[in-house]
């Protein structure tokens, strides 16, 4: 034990010292440090995702071993199938939120030994929480003296832990917790209000910056609801700093965006997603999600600001510098899924300071991050207007002219699945009671002589979703996952009893099925058949992607289905005898590590792998054309972002696992030696 | 104490069994009549109250729950034991309330999932045995 002790004293001492030594924090726009250390849940303030480590390469990529692995199941009170962390490793050790009760554990990062575990029971309203689980990370701070770590819960209560100890830290809110549902400029119930964060804090110039998540909002419970507002609070004391109303209250900019005084009951509209801060320019960047109401937006008239916006805003202050709504008054669930990443580029031989938001809709959109300037113009297009009853439409939307969108974007009979003329003939004639369109066709009435449905791609889940993007600060290329998932987006008329609202997302039943069970709103049977054909996706692959895209040109490089076939299509009895390149896989939230060597990503579905066993694949690409150059196994998919560091001269690649039956657990890789 | 041994035990027989399913091909499947009509009937009752309001009245899934038909449902659970899937609902759903559900009512619900995806009903139920279940393996539905 007091070895032990000796240990973490040691470790963090050490990582004190390099810290204090290389003048951190080095958290620009230039990756993780090259100290090898991970310090940011994106490798850096910019979220660029990048690390100059290198001995990892394409020869050796797959004689990677398993180093270590941490096991998440006690860490709460039942295991956990849907880890998302991305550790930080800082001075030899590592840090990550893990478990069903969200603990916090730090583990020598060369042997993943567990040094200490925090973890609070926040009982009821813990168990009220709308984001569970354990989380996406957390963030680390030090100033050079002290280091903290700084987390949410799932009952929403930031915490500050001794980086040495994981004790609290007394000095910070009430003996080191900070109550997020109070001080909110709104009032709302301790145990129950509608709000938490699953996101990790960021954390900058002695500002953390804290967001808000709510329950999925295709069925609110209510138009009236929490407003997800965006604080920042002092990380040494926890008083809070600044507040920015996402929702602007009368006499702030944007008010007027909300007709019929609906910003005053409207909520939602939280930072759920990432935040990347420049501290150079002062500016912290906000993603901004939809307000109440995925795919109905009647009870809320008007664009809506800031809904589906970049907001950049005073680091310090907390004031609105410049905005961009991406979407207005969105009716897609598009969001802002994930961290807009500050890239130093070049256009036309002029150097920018930018920021690239990537998008659950396909594009990214890469904005002047000092200004708010579009680097290549964004067009304001005439979009398709819906006859939901009560529904207000805006007459354009936001197209980027560059880069091209990296996912396909509505749906046509050309997006059909047509390995064979039968498969497609099938398609056609399923689609033939859904209304196909653009992107932002709007949702319909779900009836069932039809249209059922519009059909939408990419679907609520992306596109890309919150793993985001990654950037290589030297070549200038973006990487991204995206997934090509169609959804039948319809709307009906809520029956009162589920939702105040006047329609809800939902599809029509038939109406010579059984009557529903009752208060359950729908019966399964009697709904329509689930968009498959013979149990194939009805659209054709790639289902699942990485595109790079060169920032300096604004243009596509390469791009390629990440993502073994999954058996039940390549044992599909229809496919018998078709030579059918990789698939991709129709689902997953993947995030792209690049290195100084590699751009590597995790598989996410289990698949019967080349050697026979069930589970998925991390695999190695080569960063200029996609050419993958290695593989190894993981017994279960990732469903966290890897990250890399160095210990003991040894570079590791670590990379949250779970899925299906196979609980949460760490792995690390690094070479034999 | 009693329970973390359980779970520890419960877990590895899982893995066990995930293991056990990588290469087998043999044995019997959802094709194979493992449920009963009466036991997807009130697995529907508890899926509609306990289920529905994440993956949708009508198995489609939404932003936060995957889909529980289709092809996603088939690109996740295609070969893999029931076990897996049972264990997977009996531990961590509903989400609001994990592992609050029996093992007759997970096996319930499990039936009617598997039911929906078009596995024909037999005279015999599911029952709520792990190692029962984790003999049979999802299977497309002929």
């Amino acid at each position: 034990m007091q070895s032990r002790r000796l240990l973490v004293v040691s470790l963090v001492l050490i990582g004190a010292v390099i810290g204090v030594s290389s003048g951190r924090p080095v958290l620009g726009q230039a990756g993780a440090p090259a100290s090898g250390e991970w310090p940011t849940y994106g490798g850096d303030l910019a979220s660029t995702r990048y690390s100059p480590l290198d001995q990892i390469n394409a020869e050796n990529f797959s004689k990677l071993e398993v180093a270590w692995r941490f096991k998440t199941d006690s860490l709460g009170p039942r295991p956990e199938f849907n880890f998302q962390s991305t550790p930080l490793m800082v001075g030899g050790v590592l840090y990550s939120t893990a478990g069903t009760r969200r603990a916090v554990v730090a583990l020598d990062a060369a042997t993943g030994e567990q040094i200490w575990m925090y973890s609070l029971n926040e009982g009821a309203r813990g168990d009220a929480a709308p984001r569970r689980l354990s989380g996406r990370g957390l963030a680390y701070w030090t100033d050079g003296k002290e280091a903290r770590i700084l987390y949410v819960t799932p009952g929403y209560r930031l915490i500050a832990l001794d980086a040495k100890t994981g004790d609290r830290v007394p000095g910070f809110g009430t003996d080191g917790i900070v109550d997020l549902k109070l001080d909110d400029d709104q009032d709302m119930d301790l145990v129950a209000a509608d709000i938490g964060l699953h996101a990790a804090p960021v954390v900058a110039k002695d500002i953390i910056i804290i967001g808000a998540a709510h329950l999925v909002s295709g069925v609110p419970r209510s138009r009236t609801n929490v407003k997800g507002y965006v604080r920042g609070f002092d990380v040494r004391t926890g008083k809070r700093r600044w507040i920015f109303h996402t929702i602007p209250l009368p006499g702030e900019f944007g008010n007027d965006s909300w007709e019929n005084d609906s910003w005053s009951y409207t909520g939602n509209a939280g930072v759920w997603a990432q935040m990347s801060i420049d501290e150079e320019l002062n500016l912290a960047y906000l993603p901004v999600e939809l307000p109440t109401g995925d795919a109905y937006g009647g009870h809320r008239p008007g664009a809506g600001l800031f809904g589906e916006s970049l907001v950049a805003v005073d680091l310090q202050t907390g004031q609105r510098k410049w905005h961009r709504q991406l979407v207005h008054h969105g009716l897609w669930d598009h969001d802002i899924p994930c961290a807009p990443i500050l890239v130093d580029i070049t256009v036309n031989g002029r150097p920018i300071k930018a920021v690239a938001q990537p998008a659950k809709q396909g594009f990214v959109y890469v904005f002047d991050r000092a200004t708010g300037d579009p680097v290549w113009p964004i067009e304001e297009r005439p979009v398709p207007k819906g006859d939901v009853p009560g529904e207000w439409y805006s007459p354009t939307q936001p197209f980027p002219t560059k880069p091209p969108a990296f996912d396909r974007q509505g749906v046509t009979l050309d997006d059909l699945i047509d390995f064979t003329p039968e498969l497609k003939a099938e398609a056609v004639k399923m689609v033939s009671r859904y209304k196909l369109g653009p992107l932002f066709t709007p949702p319909v009435v779900s009836k069932w002589e039809g249209p059922l449905a519009t059909l939408v791609l990419p679907n609520f889940n992306g596109g890309v979703n919150w793993p985001g993007g990654s950037f290589d600060p030297e070549t200038k290329l973006l990487y991204l996952y995206s997934f090509t998932q169609i959804w039948a987006l319809g709307v009906v008329p809520s029956d009162g009893k589920r939702s105040d609202m006047n329609y809800i997302s939902g599809l029509a039943r038939n109406p010579d099925a059984p009557p529903p069970t009752p208060g359950a709103g729908g019966g399964g049977e009697g709904g329509p058949p689930p968009l498959t054909v013979q149990g194939l996706p009805i659209i054709k692959p790639p289902y699942g992607r990485i595109t790079a895209i060169d920032l300096n040109k604004g243009e596509i490089v390469w791009q390629v289905a990440h993502g073994e076939t999954p058996d039940n299509i390549k044992n599909h009895p229809a496919l018998k005898g078709l030579n059918i390149p990789r698939t991709g896989q129709p689902l997953g939230r993947i995030g792209t590590l690049p290195t100084k060597t590699l751009v590597i990503a995790g598989e996410p579905a289990f698949t019967t792998t080349a050697t026979g066993q069930r589970g998925a694949m991390l695999r190695a690409y080569n960063k200029a054309t996609g050419v993958e150059v290695g593989a190894v196994y993981l017994p279960a998919p990732t469903t966290g972002s890897p990250m890399t560091y160095m210990a003991n001269g040894r570079q590791h690649i670590v990379v949250a696992i779970s899925g299906g039956a196979y609980s949460g657990e760490l792995l690390a890789f690094r070479l034999p030696s | 104490m009693r329970l973390t041994a359980v779970l520890i035990t419960v877990l590895a027989s899982v893995a066990a069994g995930s293991a056990a399913s990588a290469g087998q091909q043999t044995g019997r499947t959802t094709n194979d009549a493992v449920f009963t009509a009466e036991q997807a009937m009130r697995g529907q009752m508890l899926y509609q109250t306990q289920c529905a309001t994440c993956h949708g009245s009508t198995l489609a899934g939404a932003e936060a729950a995957p889909a529980l038909t289709g092809s996603l449902f088939a690109v996740s659970w295609t070969e893999v034991p029931v076990g897996d899937l049972f264990e997977r609902i009996r531990l961590s759903m509903p989400q609001d309330k994990p592992g609050t559900l029996g093992r007759q009512q997970t096996a319930d619900v499990v039936a009617y999932i598997l039911s929906f995806n078009k596995a024909p009903a037999g005279q015999v139920e599911l029952p709520g045995d792990l190692e029962v279940l984790k003999a049979v393996r999802i299977v497309a539905a002929q």
